[in-house]
């Protein structure tokens, strides 16, 4: 099937586009938006600097009616949810945002009611719209590069004014995707640097804190995870030391996977957690890091 | 022969027709304080129907007790001896003082005899020597004044009324050694004997005599006129306020009527709480004026021993200003409280427990965060979120990780059936949504059902409101109370046993004015009668190797419902009991009362505090009778040890039957 | 100024997993019902929109009748009057075709917003087609927003920063959650207040559908809410939880 990706310029997420494209069709075009060269192989790729979403639709509506596209694909993220509503009516297609996975007889999987259900769903037209997860497919290795066609775009509706991209550096606990995180149980502010240390072997890596390691000093409160700190939703959570108060549970309802390492095989954090490891955090975090180390 | 009034003085009747103008203005000192607090919203109440010994709304027993004998004072051994002796022997001066007037006016004899001996010389001595000790040792008091006095403020005016009181008696004795000294030998009057010794050698005496007279009459008479104006106000306001207050302890918020918002045809909708003082009842502004900044609140309170914005002294001091500035519509009394303090109560009521003269501080701070709730919606985060959740989901364990049944998941659990099942067990929020907590109502499932008690449980977990209320919505409150109330009427539910002292409370105090009457039995009772009534037993190899249990008296069990003796006996048939320092109704309170289980603490941690006193006392379990206290004591014990030690009544006594 | 926010009532998205249940394909209605996260964010933002400018703010759900009471709290918050379109689709077309109706039907609408993403479906799609059916810009995770001679100017929330822009006209924003926009709770008079706005009640209308069949809905089958990773040496540990997270998909 005819497939599209549009997408910025950002090998992981046009890694997973690909494996995602695969399911449908061998070389797809792309539509890829900013500059600098296009990483892997397509069909044709056209590019834009534009990077408002609302500002590209109209464009993207003609370039798909044109060239027949069935598949239009896109990642889950604010460009993805600027485009596929307005482009979806536009082209009266047929329409799957947030996807998870996808079966091989192309049926798209999506979590509903905040990953406590999955909902399999088949497109009865086309094209389809298809927004994917972040995280969800593999990165496929891309390929060299594809030199691009302009995609012509006519002035948009929206104006940008500023654009403030934070650094990579330090991220914000609420955007990372993996969080190492030490409670009471940890025993001393010296042994954060541990935790330090494996967060920092992660792309979005940070260290957090339950109240009780605030509490006794150890770290900034501004590290403080739960209810009355700070709420995340990474995607790997590793709870060291930390007991599990409810208090607590309440800023990682929205972790994917809580991996908890304690001590005490009764601590509540077992109840919440995906992974548990009954033992001394001392012993297996270091184990961890030179496990990172050598992959990486 | 006996003594002669107006011995050596001229126109002496002067200083007793100066009495009338005196006796005027102090008066018009109190009829300034009536002024002031006839401002409040509503009369002093008729209170309890049911408490005995009652004229009007003064209740006797407690006016006598607490108000004229000050039982409380004595709490604090040096204060109270003091207190007692300069009150006491003004008492007896004064008497002395009124007999003498008695005599001049209709020549009542007390100038002879054995009378005059005995009272008008020996015992007014000894008063009056009572009364300087005493008013010395207050002088030492606020002359180095201790923490909890110099707490916040200091309240100003002592010093010059233990200096003027000193100067009456020391004058007082003067004169009357110099009476002596030119005339007899007094019988009785052996501190007067002993003066006249020393100031014989003085020349010029009956001069000196009457230079002291008139001195002694007129401090005497502008201290009197004085007391209205000062803090010795509270000669008559404390004993006042005293016998007026509902002699339960907590804050008894009553019920609010919400009608008038939902009535098209009322005229005006009420104010929710108080942000201002003419907003409060004239029992809060009396509580203000009788105040007297002693500071045992702010010793015992968990907010200001812990450095919280609140000091449940700092409120009545900023009441007791507004209400002297006559600042009676300004709003700006809320800031200057404090919003953080508003919330920091925990309505453990031990403030209002030590209190000499019976303020009732929680509701005055209740009332408060009513109207920061309900009308301003204003309050922190977390307790918002736990309302949210209170009202969208019928508990205030937001983010629980527990489902309503998880619980009672491998066990079985009897429901309660109209007709058929005598007690509800109500299991209340924390026992279902916290983990920790969930063992308690297995335990008590486990007792009830091997002791062949008839009961059974709702099939869908509820929340008796509580939360709601010690946060300040009454709204909320009785929305919840009342779609409770239905239901139990539906089932015909009587009897309940409550495994939190919070919902104990909560039907007990609240239930009842929204026509909720019930027999209801707090956990730690009914194990205790189970126990005592032989329906369990306790394992008999136990008794070789008893622990020891440390036990907690959960605030809204002890000091507000006292029961204090069940929870100890019960745990005295499993292992040893134990008392930490402070317990009973002087108890230290957990730190989640008054919703403060969802807030933010800062700085040190009450709970922490606590269970070091429980740690202290080396026992080998700690026990409670109350999830929350139950929460916060095991995780404030993590900070000094790994060891699990703290249990619930009901897991201790589980763990020891058959 | 006339604000539409666009609201969803779902059930309970607190519930835990192990407590969920399924009824054909849905929630099991046994849940309570609540307004959703993020459009509870999307409805303080209008109050606060319409206390800044005076504006007049309309809240538009699709849904069932029953749902009535809930959406009360969204009067209390402060909006002036509720739009209620009876039904029950959970295609997002027909959802979207017949808010469009509703805002169509309200005539002077100036911006309208929505949370971002509801709290059953989690498809965030829906303020997208609605935008596109009324032909006007649509902006997605927007925490900010403030008005000037007609143009509005919002803040973006990106994966990788915010970013500020400016449109003009008739616009459809998604709103997302910051601590500016955590709804308060609302005053009692508020709540008594709100029993006296109108609600207008509207008869929804058949969409063309999203030509998406719904083949199943299923609850992931754990056998084990928490696996523990077997004791071992703490290099195999690692490495064995590493391997896990991987395969499971978390890393």
């Amino acid at each position: 099937m005819k497939t599209l990706i549009v997408e910025i310029i950002e090998p992981n997420r046009l890694g997973e586009l690909m494996t995602a494209s695969r399911k449908f069709c061998d070389q797809p075009d792309i539509v890829a938006i900013g500059t600098g060269d296009i990483p892997g192989s397509y069909h044709v790729a056209y590019q834009t600097q534009e990077c408002i979403g609302a500002n590209l639709t109209a464009s993207l509506g003609d370039l798909i009616k044109t060239n027949g596209y069935e598949i239009v694909l896109m990642s889950a993220t604010t460009l993805g949810a600027s485009i596929a509503g307005p482009l979806a009516i536009l082209l009266s297609a047929s329409i799957i945002t947030e996807a998870t996975g996808i079966t091989d007889d192309s049926m798209i999987e999506r979590p509903i009611y905040g990953g406590k259900a999955v909902a399999r769903y088949k497109a009865d037209t086309w094209p389809l719209i298809l927004t994917i997860r972040r995280k969800y497919f593999e990165k496929d290795t891309l390929n060299g590069q594809t030199s691009s066609i302009p995609l012509p775009v006519s002035a948009g509706p929206v104006k940008l004014v500023t654009e403030k991209i934070e650094k990579a550096e330090g991220v914000p606990l609420e955007d990372a995707e993996v969080i190492v995180t030490g409670g009471r149980g940890m025993g001393g502010a010296e042994n954060f640097s541990m935790l330090k240390d494996m967060a920092g072997y992660f792309p979005k890596g940070a260290v957090g804190a339950s109240r009780g390691a605030v509490d006794e000093g150890w770290v900034s409160p501004s590290l403080q995870i739960g209810q009355t700190g700070k709420i995340v939703a990474p995607s790997v959570y590793f709870a060291i030391g930390v007991s599990g108060a409810s208090q607590h549970l309440a800023g990682i309802a929205n972790a994917k996977c809580v991996v908890a390492i304690n001590k005490d095989e009764e601590a509540n954090i077992f109840k919440r957690a995906r992974f548990g490891l009954v033992c001394d955090y001392k012993n297996v975090i270091p184990e961890i890091v030179r496990a990172l180390r050598e992959e990486s | 022969m006996g003594r002669i009034p107006y011995w050596n003085i001229q126109c002496g009747i002067i200083i007793d027709i100066l009495a009338i103008p005196v006796f005027c203005l102090l008066s018009y000192g109190f009829y300034r304080y009536w002024m002031k607090i006839r401002v409040g919203k509503d009369r002093i109440p008729l209170g309890l129907r049911s408490a005995a010994m009652k004229i009007g709304p003064l209740y006797i027993r407690s006016f006598f007790t607490r108000g004229i004998l000050g039982a409380r004072i004595y709490d604090q051994l040096f204060t109270g001896i003091t207190h007692g002796c300069l009150f006491w022997g003004m008492g007896l001066l004064f008497i002395g003082t009124i007999l003498v007037i008695l005599n001049i006016v209709f020549g009542l004899p007390i100038f002879e005899g054995r009378f005059n001996k005995w009272f008008m010389s020996f015992t007014l001595d000894t008063a009056g020597l009572m009364a300087l000790i005493g008013v010395l040792g207050l002088l030492i008091n606020r002359l180095s004044p201790s923490k909890r006095l110099s707490a916040i403020k200091l309240r100003k005016g002592f010093i010059p009324m233990e200096i003027t009181i000193i100067g009456i008696l020391v004058s007082g004795f003067f004169l009357e050694g110099l009476r002596i000294a030119s005339t007899v030998y007094e019988p009785g009057a052996w501190i007067g004997n002993m003066a006249a010794v020393l100031v014989s050698a003085i020349p010029n005496g009956l001069v000196w005599h009457q230079v002291f007279w008139w001195a002694h009459g007129l401090a005497a008479l502008a201290f009197v006129t004085w007391i209205p104006f000062s803090p010795l106000s509270h000669l008559f306001l404390a004993p006042l306020n005293t016998g007026l207050s509902v002699p339960i302890s907590g804050p008894k918020m009553g019920v609010l009527d919400f009608s008038a918002f939902e009535n098209d045809d009322a005229t005006e909708e009420p104010r929710l709480g108080v942000s201002k003082l003419s907003d409060f009842s004239r029992k809060r502004l009396l509580d203000a004026s009788a105040c007297l900044w002693c500071g045992r609140c702010h010793e015992v309170c968990p907010a200001a021993q812990t450095n919280k914005a609140l000091s449940p002294k700092a409120v009545m001091i900023t009441m007791s200003e507004y209400l002297n500035q006559e600042k009676y519509e300004d709003t700006s009394l809320i800031d200057d409280i404090s919003k953080d303090a508003i919330f920091n109560c925990t309505t453990c009521s031990a403030c209002m427990e030590v209190c000499p003269v019976s303020i009732n501080q929680p509701k005055a701070i209740m009332r408060l965060r009513q109207h920061l709730v309900m009308e301003q919606s204003d309050m922190p985060d977390i307790m918002s979120q736990a309302l949210k959740s209170l009202e969208a989901r019928q508990h205030p364990f937001f983010g629980a990780a527990s489902g309503k049944k998880d619980w009672r998941k491998d066990i079985d659990v009897p429901i309660f059936e109209k007709g058929k099942t005598e007690h509800l067990l109500w299991i209340g929020c924390a026992a279902i949504y916290e983990e920790r907590a969930q063992k308690i109502a297995r335990a008590m499932v486990n007792i009830l059902q091997k002791a062949g008690v008839s009961f059974g449980i709702l099939e869908d977990a509820r929340c008796t409101g509580d939360p709601a209320k010690q946060m300040g919505n009454e709204f909320l409150f009785q929305e919840i109370a009342k779609q409770n109330i239905g239901d139990f009427m539906a089932l015909g539910v009587k009897k309940i046993i409550t495994l939190c002292p919070h919902c104990f409370n909560s039907f007990t105090r609240h239930y009842a004015p929204l026509g909720g009457f019930y027999t209801v039995i707090s956990h730690a009772v009914m194990i205790d009668s189970l126990i005592q009534s032989g329906k369990i037993q306790i394992r008999s190899q136990l008794q070789h190797q008893a622990k020891s249990i440390a036990y907690h008296d959960p605030c809204y069990l002890g000091r507000r419902n006292s029961t204090f003796d069940e929870p100890r006996h019960a745990l005295s048939s499993v292992g040893n009991l134990v008392e930490m320092n402070r317990s009973r109704n002087l108890s230290f309170c957990c730190g989640a009362g008054g919703g403060n289980y969802w807030s933010e603490e800062e700085g040190e941690r009450i709970n922490q505090i606590r269970a070091k006193e429980a740690l202290d006392t080396n026992a080998e379990q700690i026990a409670t009778s109350c999830p929350f206290c139950l929460l916060m004591l095991t995780d404030g014990v993590k900070k000094f040890t790994e060891e699990q030690k703290v249990f619930d009544i009901a897991e201790i006594v589980n763990a020891a039957i058959d | 100024m006339h604000i539409a926010v666009l609201a969803k009532v779902v059930p309970d998205y607190a519930v835990p997993s192990s407590d969920f249940e399924l009824v054909d394909n849905r929630a099991h209605a046994k849940y309570t019902r609540m307004i959703g996260l993020y459009d509870e964010n999307a409805i303080e933002t209008g109050v606060q929109l319409k206390q800044k400018y005076g504006a007049s703010l309309t809240v538009i759900s699709y849904g069932r009748d029953s749902d009535v009471p809930v959406l009360r709290k969204a009067l209390a918050m402060g909006a002036d009057r509720l739009v209620m379109i009876q039904g029950e689709s959970d295609d997002a077309y027909t959802v979207a075709a017949n808010l469009k109706l509703a805002i169509e039907k309200l005539g002077n609408v100036d911006m309208i917003l929505a949370g971002q993403q509801s709290a059953d479906m989690d498809r965030g799609l829906v303020h997208g087609l609605t935008a596109g059916m009324l032909g006007c810009p649509f902006i997605p995770q927007v925490s900010r927003i403030s008005s000037e001679n007609g143009v509005w100017t919002v803040d973006q929330i990106m994966e990788n920063g915010v970013r500020e822009m400016s449109v003009s006209g008739k616009a459809v924003f998604s709103i997302t959650s910051v601590p500016e926009n955590v709804p308060r709770i609302p005053a009692v008079r508020d709540i008594f207040g709100a029993k006296k706005k109108p609600v207008e009640k509207m008869v929804s209308v058949s969409g063309n559908g999203a030509c998406v069949t719904e083949i199943s809905v299923e609850i992931p089958i754990l056998t084990s809410v928490c696996e523990l990773i077997p004791m071992d040496d703490p290099g195999v540990m690692a490495q064995t939880l590493l391997k896990r997270l991987r395969e499971a998909r978390y890393l």
